[in-house]
């Protein structure tokens, strides 16, 4: 999933500002997982706009509405009907959200009132962990299923680094050192040995060689 | 007269080589480098230059290895694999053999959050063992990354760092391992206050066969104070600082501890001579060049033996 | 007015609106339903008593508040807006308790962030080894939140004697 995170209020209202009709559109796919711009999320966010907006005699339209998913164009075109309403639509989607409401409503200003953060599984109950940078090509199953790119600080493909300190990171040592989980992995599955042979340099132009990426399936298409 | 790199003519030559650190200035000074490095003349074989250490922004490496070799020493360029791309690594290591500097020392260099720049992008483009395996291919095969001829192949004695304090301690001497498979001609080690665990370390090197492909020199840093023993105990990550040593420090009066602390340092360059596999000694004493002189005065290492330029 | 009020308290009491006067606040109070004598009767009663002051919202568990609850209490009606949960240890739930008073937390932050006082969201645990009915403890939270100055969130009808004007920076303006 995408995580995210809601900025804070200063941000929000200095961005709302020029604005006196403002639906404030939230998400109920990733960013409802990881708390942030689900449902709940949004009302909280505009009764909080708007009790600010009293406190200082504005009169400011604010509305909420939540869509299953902001990144699909099938639920995004649900909003046709009442976007002319707006002059701004406060998004709470990830940025992938954000951008495929303001594609399909270019003509009025669509706002972030998330920092999205990063692609990663929900560990625990309200705790969210970063696993994955969409590298384009998956090497996990050489890995032992952790992956040295997103869990490594420093992105080793040979680790560990000289500072791992009792399986943490010398970044900061509430992160596990990936490459003690690897090791630790691999170790179990009696596989340790792969570790000895010199990993070779990444291809990242499976990540970035060709400007922004995207996927076309014609078996999927209309 | 062809350039050498003098630490491994000592090498060769069986020598017992010893290495010593310099940071570069904070700033374009050209002189404070050169002072520095005068403190080291004579003092040892080759002179390592740190590159952007701590991941704080000084004079590049490369630059203050050009004047030091212009000054008539041998530096060892440290190059990290944390600020620059395979283009720019293989490019600066084309331009350092141009320079006529023979050394390098590849590592992985302290992440970006460390220094005073947290919010710059952290490259890894490569690790540090890759970088040693291109580093070798260019010198050796005359190609790069992909296999496309160089016009002329750097010469370049090839090192990298290894912490032998590290976790997890079973797994260190597969990555040594992989460095020396790698390519690595010469290693230089995290400072040693923890003598027991360095030789389990050593035994386990030797039995590998790693100390018959590769030269390793064991890293030491005198201790200005029982403070800095402590610190470096909690603070810095790969460090073993064993109690005793504080211990010791802390049993003698404040104003006595630096001298204790190079006591220290010269008794641990005596054990390393003592450890089979053991081919030098790395000092670093940063911001501490003067005392150089002084430890491998008093640990037998002077003077240095004379070189045949051939 | 009383000659034994000094010139300074004079001023002191000028500089703020006076609170105690004129101006009805209203408490919204959240309450576990396994409080104490906290039955639909009492409920009622209670609304009777305290009037617009006290409106009363019944909760199964005080773990299924929701901050938004309290947000929109406080964008609509209240001037504060209060939980009653369990006792620690004691929520029949386990944990509703604990996560009230977390979520409770989170709405202050929140409230504080625009400029509202933290103090008109709380939480209050009922009593493990005395514990209270709700009548009790409306009272008590009442008396609690009594000197909190009236929301200026809220829009009010001007009333005569006793109200003082609110400041410039919080007068409504209509803007359009």
């Amino acid at each position: 999933m995408i995580t995210a995170e809601r900025k804070p209020i200063d941000e929000i209202r200095a961005m709302v500002a020029p604005y006196k009709r403002v639906l404030v559109l939230g998400c109920g796919s990733c960013v409802a997982e990881c708390a942030a711009g689900g449902e709940k999320e949004t009302g909280m966010l505009s009764s909080t706009l708007r009790m600010a907006n009293k406190m200082e005699g504005k009169d400011v339209l604010i509305e909420e509405k939540t869509l299953d998913r902001q990144c699909v164009k099938d639920f995004v075109i649900l909003l046709d009907d009442i976007v002319d309403q707006y002059d701004a639509v406060l998004s709470l989607g990830c940025g992938a959200g954000v951008q495929a409401v303001a594609e399909m409503f270019s003509e009025i200003p669509v706002l972030p009132a998330l920092n999205t953060e990063f692609l990663g599984e929900t560990r625990d109950q309200g705790y969210w962990v970063e696993n994955c940078l969409g590298c384009g090509d998956c090497m996990l199953d050489d890995f032992g299923g952790v992956c040295p790119l997103a869990r490594c600080s420093k992105q080793l493909f040979n680790g560990p680094c000289g500072g791992s300190r009792e399986g943490k990171c010398e970044v900061n040592p509430e992160i596990p050192c990936a490459w003690q989980a690897i090791i630790d992995r691999l170790d179990r599955f009696g596989s340790l040995d792969r570790l000895e042979q010199i990993y070779p340099p990444k291809d990242w132009s499976r990540k970035q060689g060709g400007g922004p990426r995207k996927i076309m399936r014609e078996d999927q298409r209309r | 007269m062809k350039d050498v790199s003098r630490l491994k003519r000592v090498l060769d030559q069986g020598g017992f080589a010893v290495t010593a650190e310099c940071g570069p200035p904070k700033g374009a000074d050209a002189e404070a480098i050169l002072k520095k490095a005068e403190l080291l003349r004579s003092t040892v074989d080759a002179v390592n230059v740190t590159d952007n250490q701590t991941a704080i922004v000084r004079m590049s490496s490369l630059a203050a290895c050009s004047l030091l070799k212009s000054a008539g020493l041998d530096p060892v360029l440290q190059v990290v694999v944390r600020d620059r791309n395979r283009i720019a690594l293989q490019s600066d290591i084309l331009g350092a053999s141009a320079l006529g500097i023979r050394n390098i020392l590849c590592l992985s260099g302290d992440h970006q959050s460390f220094g005073n720049q947290p919010q710059a992008v952290g490259v890894f483009d490569l690790d540090s063992i890759q970088f040693v395996q291109v580093a070798r291919t260019m010198r050796d095969k005359g190609t790069i990354l992909g296999g496309e001829a160089l016009t002329k192949a750097p010469e370049l004695f090839i090192g990298a760092a290894a912490n032998p304090f590290g976790d997890p301690f079973a797994f260190r001497v597969v990555r040594l391992a992989k460095k020396v498979a790698a390519g690595a001609e010469f290693i230089q080690t995290q400072c040693i206050y923890n003598l027991d665990r360095f030789e389990k370390w050593m035994a386990m090197s030797r039995d590998r066969g790693l100390t018959e492909k590769t030269c390793i020199l064991g890293g030491v840093t005198p201790l200005k104070s029982a403070g800095m023993a402590r610190y470096m105990k909690k603070k810095v990550a790969g460090m073993d600082v064993p109690d005793e040593v504080i211990r010791r420090m802390e049993s003698v009066p404040a104003k006595k501890q630096a001298e204790e602390g190079l006591k220290i340092c010269v008794e641990t360059i005596q054990r390393l001579k003592e450890i089979p596999g053991v081919r030098g000694v790395h000092i670093m004493a940063i911001e501490w060049e003067d005392k150089v002189a002084e430890i491998a005065e008093k640990a037998g290492l002077l003077p240095r033996p004379v070189i045949s330029k051939q | 007015m009383e000659s034994r009020i000094s010139q300074d308290t004079r001023e002191q009491a000028d500089k703020k609106p006076r609170i105690s006067q004129g101006v009805k606040r209203t408490l919204a109070l959240f309450y576990c339903q396994n409080t104490p004598e906290s039955g639909e009767a009492v409920r009622q009663a209670l609304e009777k008593k305290y009037a617009s002051s006290l409106r009363l919202f019944p909760i199964p568990c005080s773990g299924r508040l929701d901050p938004l609850h309290l947000l929109k209490a406080l964008e609509e009606f209240a001037d504060a807006a209060y939980v009653i949960a369990c006792p620690e240890g004691a929520c029949r739930y386990f944990e509703g308790n604990l996560r009230a008073t977390k979520r409770v937390d989170m709405t202050a932050r929140t409230i504080a962030q625009i400029g509202l006082e933290k103090e008109r969201v709380g939480i209050v645990a009922n009593s493990k080894e005395n514990p209270k009915p709700l009548a009790k403890l409306a009272e008590e939270i009442l008396g609690r939140v009594s000197e909190i100055r009236p929301s200026p969130v809220l829009e009010r009808p001007k009333t005569g004697k006793g109200t003082k004007e609110k400041k410039d920076d919080h007068s409504r303006k209509k803007t359009h």
